[in-house]
């Protein structure tokens, strides 16, 4: 049988570029990702309700860790915050809320829903705003009211994975260095 | 079969009224069983201090929804899941504590494909007999770390006000925009 040796030294040079690089390339990743610290929630002016408020905040610290977009979720208040690099804030205020009533969804089914609309903020240490966005959660038919909390959480979390956050300080030092030749001077722009 | 003959001898004139009449009985028997399911039915008798909880969400280290009992031993809030799990939190460490309370439908999801499946939307009609009141006790705690933590629980109706008394007499904190909300509710009330 007639191999075609050219042919395979070549698929076999960049299997092997690719498992040397692949490690390297993931550790960078995760060097590169942001640990976010998710502050108390901030009733506003509405009549928020401590456990829906208690509720918005737990929600959001489990859905954005299943997000897997953060290397670190912290709580409001944790000491390992003041140790991390790379810490973006994550402010929640509560803007609009509906209060509703199961059984009304229930017999109705057109009334009673429970919408909640926030706005949730990712600020940096310096209090530069890298996203803003006003964010809605509601339940309309089945569940109980504090699923609203939940949908809002999850949305959050949508949000934040979708939005383009700037690189961390970290990974654009050192971005900046291999792409500079050894007698440039390298200014690296910090969030 | 006696019931498919019930139906094969119904008259046309006559079937709807039969047949109607059946189903008007069958919503009252879900309605009333709803509505009795949904009462205080003799509460079972727990030690001094605990009581029967469920756990809602934020609990460290307990999954949401579970059902146990909650009490305070020493200078701790237990959650206790079974017999050998339990979870506890330093009242120290409590720094709020609120009240509220929730009205949730009874049955879970049996009852609601029965409520689906009742024609002539019987199933509305159940769901204004089957929901039942409760309260909630919500913590805010802060773990070793410093980290805040809030959970919920949900009590029979009337019990969590005890237990946020004993919490506050043993040390817990509660804010003061809490304790203004508790004493408008009491006037209200």
């Amino acid at each position: 049988m007639k191999t075609n040796r050219p042919a395979f030294l070549i698929m076999t040079g960049i299997l092997l570029t690719l498992a040397i690089a692949r490690p390297a390339r993931l550790s960078a990743e995760s060097a590169a990702q942001w640990t976010v610290q998710v502050s108390k929630v901030d009733s506003g002016a509405v009549g928020l309700t401590p456990s829906f408020r208690v509720a918005i905040y737990e929600n959001l610290l489990q859905e954005l860790s299943k997000t897997k977009r953060f290397k670190e979720v912290l709580r409001d208040g944790d000491q390992k915050a003041m140790n991390a690099t790379n810490l973006l804030l994550l402010r929640t205020t509560v803007k609009k809320y509906t209060e509703g009533s199961e059984t009304r969804r229930a017999v109705t089914t057109i009334t009673g829903a429970t919408k909640l609309t926030v706005q949730t903020q990712l600020f940096t240490p310096g209090g530069k705003i890298i996203l803003d966005r006003t964010v809605n959660g509601n339940v309309r038919f089945m569940g109980s009211n504090l699923r609203a909390t939940h949908n809002l959480a999850r949305n959050i979390a949508k949000t934040v994975k979708k939005s383009s956050l700037p690189e961390p300080q970290a990974s654009a030092v050192s971005k900046a260095m291999t792409s500079a030749s050894s007698n440039e001077a390298v200014f690296v722009e910090l969030p | 079969m006696p019931h498919t003959a019930f139906f094969r001898n119904c008259n046309p004139s006559d079937f709807f009224l039969r047949c109607r009449s059946l189903w008007a009985i069958l919503i009252l028997v879900l309605a009333v069983s709803a509505a009795a399911f949904a009462q205080n039915v003799g509460e079972p008798n727990h030690p001094q201090g605990s009581l029967p909880a469920t756990h809602l969400l934020g609990f460290a280290g307990t999954r949401n929804n579970t059902k146990g009992i909650l009490s305070i031993e020493g200078d701790a809030l237990r959650f206790k899941k079974s017999e050998k799990a339990d979870v506890e939190v330093k009242i120290a460490s409590i720094h709020n504590l609120s009240l509220g309370d929730l009205s949730r439908q009874v049955g879970g999801v049996p009852l609601t494909l029965a409520k689906a499946v009742l024609p002539y939307s019987g199933g509305r009609a159940v769901s204004l007999f089957s929901h039942k009141k409760y309260d909630t006790l919500t913590i805010e705690y802060i773990d070793p770390e410093g980290g805040l933590h809030g959970a919920i629980f949900e009590l029979q109706r009337g019990q969590a006000e005890s237990l946020r008394n004993e919490l506050v007499s043993k040390g817990a904190q509660v804010s003061n925009i809490t304790k203004q909300a508790a004493e408008i509710s009491n006037e209200n009330k």
